[in-house]
């Protein structure tokens, strides 16, 4: 009876985005895989597309997953359902819950050797672990032999997780599809025939296929307002039963199996035919599903809630016997108000989503088993609120945690288990201290110690130790952390817990290398490879984290040589993002300080004042201004001026030291830097205390400047040593050594030799740091110094990039494929010299290598000389 | 979004002809700098083709020298600037 409605007349107007669908199966059978992304307003007729593919002969095998509008979201929902119907190693993986990480190389492995098309529907309702692999399978699309076509809403919420995923989607084989509402002609098509006034169904619908439907499908002829209007006078021809199995079945999301259809709407075979009839259910492998959700949620929304409580209950008794999906049960438990159940399986959904790393499914969970938990013993509530403060943390809601574990630590009290009321003052004392609350950090942190000192000593003494020592860390009072850190160290090897073992290894090194101590490199490369062969992220994340950190404060180039490129890898493989752009931020620092400006500014990622890195923003913001500063361009003060501010905020001297030094720069190029005294001069005293050598160095120097006193540094390094004592031409050798061209300039430009003064000024010219260059020009006029450079020169100005003419000749060597050595023959220079060139060439393009300098070039059309906007 | 006063050298001169070459030129300028969301509004050029004052909107001083370099075009300096309008400061006429 619904024939006029069926498939096809529902795929008018879609032979286009189809063939768009079919021809990205075609690619990627032929090996050049394809992601796609298909949006659409609800009801626009999303589903019926994707259904008319999978019918179609595609050649590749067929794996659907959708997503289903639950309060909280199950865990990988899609791949679930997937893994159920796949063979081997994916149902395995998934099935055991693992991680995305772990689940993805094998998902790539099917896609790589068995072309198939995976459908994730609805992906607005999506968990976090789900679109992470939603992305992660986006940068990798291109090597399959695979089609992903992934389904969603697109009139999302401004804050909605998805659009950042949509944003970042990115990669060679990505595509993307809105799809549009019907046009009047299509509506005309469809609605005159059964003689409707084409016109006003139109404007009523919007074209809306699924609103057209409806209403044609009601079969009279004034027009209902609304879908959901349009819905239930449909849903009103159904005989009485029928309707009220409908209604029954309406609180179950996704496919509902014939069992519980049974449980909910009785055993009358006769009215569900009639639904199905309808064409309102459609029939699935597994059970019965409706048509579409718009429909199930209008349905749904008439239920009376005493009823629909009712209802939810009955579908958590069947679904429970099933063995179903814990977030699936949470879910009917909360709407049916069954506390005990709630508490029952929140917990575990929640454990469940946070080891498949959906950290906001998993907070979700355990706020609602919080929600329930009164009739909780206190040991099941503090237990509750430990985990859940864990993964509220993970997504950064630092106050909700520290609330959280506050309650446990006084439910832990209550039960008179000191071990475990100081294990939970040490949780507390790690979030503080993540969340910037030092104070409360440190004094908590030590009476949790003071308390487990008390007891046998044991893992919750390891780990209040190895808090101290990050505490300490960040405070910059080394010693007292490396006192305990070692204490950690050996307690948690000599109790065998592994974790503690790993961190304090990696706490002590860092404090190690901070304070000057080589050795300190070795440990912390050790608990990075123990945390790589042992599959702990955490410990790999932060030991890469810490390498970076060291590399950027003691100019380890090295070390971030040897480790950015592994370490980003790892993190955004492992979901850890957020590492990720501390990374970023610490190698776009030692960009800078390499002389690589634009490559310094394009490394920040765009993301570092979101959520969770107010830290990483401080070193962004002082890249930023320094950057600025140096080359003369506005808005310097802004950005120095935020980081300052974000830094006084912070205590820490991590970033007022840096901070500060860069401040100083900036006042120094403007010639005031009288009117930074006070601020250099704390940081350094504060530099000294913690003996934070490299930044005290560079503090000295702009105090000596400034023409304050300056206290003797026990252990300058070299480069800024020399440069104290005056000894301005070793000075500078040392930071060229090092590989430092501004700093080099620096040293140089303050000397009192002409020659010297000139060796500044070029390489200042090279750089582009007028400002700088500004005031050696200046101190060569009152030195009396006979032939000045003519400020930068316009020839040089005129070339693309800023290159030198120099610089261009070198470019077009290394465009011929050059190296070095030939380069030096053919312009008649030294290597040396050639090195100099060609890294001031890089930086200048921005890119990090002779490959990506040679396609610059052919880019802006300077391989041959000649240039684009000029006779 | 803050606006820039971007100054610029071409000691051969600059030369963008009046026909297909010289629209294309531009049009690949404009294109490019869409691309970090910078918008050239308009340019003075001094008499003799060699200076250029160019006003553009950009996220950023960076931006506007990213998009400069990937155009090949060259910076002198940048000043960040705000519109002055003159006759904002006459009074109503028919006020006395």
């Amino acid at each position: 009876m619904m024939g006029f409605m069926g498939a096809s007349s529902l795929l008018l107007e879609r032979d286009e985005p189809l063939a768009r669908l079919r021809a990205a199966a075609d690619q990627a059978r032929a090996g050049s895989g394809r992601l796609l992304l298909v949006t659409g307003e609800a009801g626009v007729g999303k589903t019926a597309l994707i259904d008319r593919l999978v019918e179609t002969d595609h050649g590749m095998r067929v794996w659907a997953g959708s997503c289903e509008q639950l309060f909280t979201a199950r865990p990988l929902g899609p791949l679930a359902d997937i893994a159920s119907t796949a063979d081997g190693r994916l149902g395995e993986v998934v099935g055991r819950g693992a991680p995305v990480h772990e689940i993805l190389p094998v998902l790539l492995d099917e896609l790589r050797s068995h072309p198939t098309l995976v459908v994730f529907e609805d992906v607005h309702w999506a968990d976090e672990a789900t679109l992470d692999v939603i992305a992660l399978l986006a940068r990798r699309m291109a090597t399959t032999c695979s089609l992903v076509v992934v389904t969603s809403r697109d009139e999302l919420p401004v804050d909605h997780p998805l659009r950042l995923v949509f944003g970042a989607l990115a990669g060679a084989g990505v595509e993307r599809m809105r799809l549009s509402p019907l046009s009047l002609r299509a509506v005309r098509e469809l609605a005159e025939p059964l003689g409707f006034d084409a016109d006003e169904l139109f404007q009523r619908t919007g074209g809306n296929p699924f609103f057209v439907t409806e209403v044609l499908a009601t079969g009279c002829i004034e027009l209902p307002s609304s879908v959901r209007d349009a819905v239930l006078a449909r849903a009103a021809g159904l005989e009485p039963q029928a309707r009220a199995l409908l209604e029954d079945v309406s609180i179950v999301t996704g496919t509902i199996p014939l069992q519980l259809v049974a449980a909910l709407g009785g055993a009358d075979a006769g009215s569900l035919a009639e639904c199905l009839a309808s064409g309102m259910l459609v029939e699935t492998a597994n059970g019965v599903v409706f048509r579409n959700d718009l429909a199930r949620e209008a349905i749904a929304g008439e239920i009376e809630p005493l009823r629909r409580a009712a209802l939810h209950a009955i579908a958590l008794d069947v679904l429970r016997a099933t063995n179903a999906d814990p977030a699936r049960l949470a879910h009917h438990a909360e709407a049916t108000g069954d506390a005990e159940s709630v508490t029952e399986y929140a917990p575990i959904a929640g454990q469940q989503a946070a080891a498949r790393g959906a950290h906001r499914e998993a907070a979700e969970q355990y706020r609602r088993a919080l929600r329930f938990a009164g009739h909780l013993d206190v040991v099941t509530k503090a237990e509750l609120l430990e985990r859940g403060a864990h993964e509220v943390y993970l997504i950064d809601h630092f106050d909700e945690a520290i609330a959280w574990l506050m309650d446990a630590v006084e439910l832990r009290h209550e039960a008179g288990d000191v071990l475990a009321e100081g294990d939970a003052m040490r949780r507390l004392s790690t979030v503080q201290r993540c969340g910037g609350r030092r104070s409360d950090a440190r004094d908590v942190g030590e009476r949790a110690i003071a308390l487990l000192e008390t007891q046998p000593q044991g893992f919750e003494l390891a780990a209040a130790y190895g808090n101290m020592a990050m505490l300490a860390m960040n405070a910059s009072e080394l010693d007292v952390g490396l006192v305990a850190a070692r204490k950690s160290l050996d307690l948690a090897a000599a109790c065998g817990n592994r974790n503690a073992e790993i961190y304090s290894l990696n706490t002590f090194g860092m404090l190690g290398l901070l304070s000057g101590d080589e050795r300190g490199l070795e440990s912390l490369e050790r608990s990075l490879q123990i945390g790589l062969a042992e599959g702990r992220d955490d410990h790999v994340g932060r030991a890469y984290i810490h390498l970076a950190d060291i590399a950027q404060r003691h100019r380890r180039y090295d070390l971030i040589d040897r480790y950015y490129g592994e370490a980003t890898e790892y993190c955004i493989d492992h979901g850890m993002e957020l590492w990720a752009r501390y990374l970023h931020v610490y190698y776009a620092r030692t960009e800078l300080d390499r002389g690589r400006w634009a490559a310094a500014i394009s490394a920040i990622p765009p993301s570092v004042d979101v959520p969770g890195t107010p830290l990483a923003r401080i070193d962004a913001v002082v890249i930023i201004g320094l950057v600025r500063a140096r080359r003369g361009d506005p808005g310097h003060w802004n950005a120095l001026d935020e980081a300052h501010m974000l830094a006084k905020r912070s205590g820490e001297l991590q970033w007022v030291a840096p901070v500060a030094a860069a401040r100083a720069e900036a006042a120094w190029l403007e010639g005031r830097l009288g009117s930074v005294a006070d601020e250099i001069q704390s940081a350094l005293q504060a530099c000294i205390d913690s003996k934070a050598w490299w930044w005290a160095a560079e503090l000295a120097w702009w105090s000596l400047r400034a023409g304050l006193d300056v206290p003797d540094l026990e252990l300058a390094p070299a480069p800024w040593a020399m440069l104290l004592e005056g000894r301005n031409r070793e000075s500078a050798a040392a930071w060229r050594e090092l590989g430092c061209p501004y700093e080099e300039a620096l040293a140089l430009a303050h000397s009192d030799d002409a020659d010297d003064l000139r060796a500044a000024f070029e390489i200042y010219d090279s750089l582009g740091a007028d400002p700088a260059a500004a005031i050696v020009v200046r101190r060569m006029r009152e030195l009396g110094v006979r032939t000045i450079p003519r400020g930068a020169r316009s020839t040089t100005r005129a070339n693309p990039a800023g290159l030198t003419t120099r610089e261009l000749d070198v470019l077009r060597l290394i465009t011929q494929g050059l190296r070095n050595s030939d380069i030096a023959e053919e312009l008649v220079v030294s290597a040396k010299t050639v090195d100099h060139h060609v890294s001031s060439v890089l930086s200048k393009l921005g890119v990090s290598s002779r490959a990506d300098a040679a396609r610059e070039a052919i880019r802006l059309g300077v391989q041959d000389g000649e240039q684009v906007t000029q006779r | 979004m803050p606006r820039y006063l971007v100054e610029r050298s071409f000691p051969d001169g600059l030369d963008i002809p009046i026909d297909d070459n010289g629209m294309k030129t531009v049009a690949s300028v404009v294109a490019t700098n869409a691309d970090l969301g910078v918008t050239w509004v308009h340019s003075y050029v001094g008499d003799d083709n060699r200076k250029t004052f160019c006003i553009y909107d950009g996220p950023s001083p960076e931006a506007i020298r990213q998009v400069a370099q990937r155009n090949g075009l060259p910076v002198d300096a940048i000043t960040e600037v705000r519109v002055l309008d003159p006759y904002f400061y006459v009074g109503d006429p028919n006020a006395s």
